[in-house]
């Protein structure tokens, strides 16, 4: 044994814990005050064996109804899967933007017009803004 | 069949007396242990009856694959855990060392406990593992199995714990050799 261990051994043996007579008697009365739990060890009582039969031929005859059903299911016509060409898809994807249109009164030229205009009268206002401020 | 697995069957027939014979050779060892890890002796002692409380309590679920030194000594960590305030950190600084159980416990001797060092230098977990090694003789496998935590964990630590108080060995005989000669 090297050193440390000694010297830990013989110092936690100078370490006195005496357990007191008053001690003992508590521990005593609290462990007569009790009694142990017991674990459920009962065995579940075994199921006849013509059980998993039985519950083997309804899982079955369950699983050949779901599959008649879906099939009779099936009443539109069988549609061919579109190919999709996924390049495409990366290129020029299907965009959901979800925009109103525009509701334009005049024809286009005239809204054409109309529009630059206010751009130009805005442009006008923001540059009186800025000669005032500075 | 050895004699501590008879009264383990008795005990858990619901023989106190088997179990009081069981649990007497860890009376003292368990106590000295617990008044290292709680605040105060009463503290200390109250763990060890929580302990063969519970361990009398829940003997039908102890696993003889295990030592039942290993099982009981998990159930004391877990008392005195409870026993211990949430703060008992920050307390650490402010508190006594009068109040500090080992203070009182600890025979006079002209040098310093070493378990007192310990309980300075490292963490309560790495505590308990050197003093598990190096008091109850357990192994790897039992002291992670007290502390529930991996034996890569366990060996880390009771490395570093080692080497930690071997610094602390090596300056004591510094100083005193100092002293010696001073």
């Amino acid at each position: 044994m090297d050193k440390l261990a000694t010297r830990l051994r013989e110092d936690a043996a100078d370490i006195d814990a005496q357990v007191s007579a008053e001690l003992d008697s508590r521990i005593r009365a609290s462990l007569s005050n009790i009694s142990p739990e017991r674990l459920e060890t009962a065995p579940r009582p075994s199921r006849p064996f013509s059980m998993w039969w039985a519950s083997s031929l309804t899982g079955a005859a369950v699983a050949l109804v779901v599959i008649a059903l879906l099939n009779l299911d099936r009443t539109g016509p069988v549609t061919e899967p579109v190919a999709v060409n996924a390049m495409q898809q990366l290129v020029n994807p299907d965009l959901d933007l979800n925009v109103e249109a525009a509701m334009l009164t005049s024809p286009l030229a005239e809204e054409l017009a109309n529009l630059q205009a206010d751009l130009r009268k805005a442009e006008k206002a923001v540059r009186e803004d800025v000669e005032i401020d500075f | 069949m050895s004699d501590e697995l008879n009264l383990i069957n008795a005990a858990k027939g619901g023989s106190v007396e088997a179990f009081t014979e069981l649990v007497h050779g860890y009376r003292e060892r368990l106590l000295r242990f617990l008044m290292t890890r709680c605040a105060s002796h009463a503290d200390a002692e109250d763990a060890l009856q929580d302990t063969f409380i519970n361990a009398y309590r829940y003997i039908a679920t102890y696993n003889p694959q295990w030592r039942f030194s290993t099982w009981l000594y998990r159930i004391a960590i877990r008392n005195a855990a409870r026993l211990r305030p949430a703060n008992i950190a920050e307390l650490g600084e402010l508190r006594d060392e009068q109040s500090d159980p080992l203070t009182h416990c600890i025979a006079q001797s002209e040098r310093d406990n070493l378990w007192r060092s310990a309980k300075r230098l490292l963490s309560d977990e790495v505590f308990a593992a050197m003093w598990l090694r190096y008091v109850e003789d357990m192994s790897i496998k039992d002291i992670a199995a007290v502390l529930e935590r991996s034996s890569s964990w366990t060996k880390v630590n009771l490395l570093r714990g080692r080497r930690a108080l071997e610094a602390e060995l090596n300056n004591e005989a510094h100083k005193t050799g100092s002293e010696a000669y001073g």
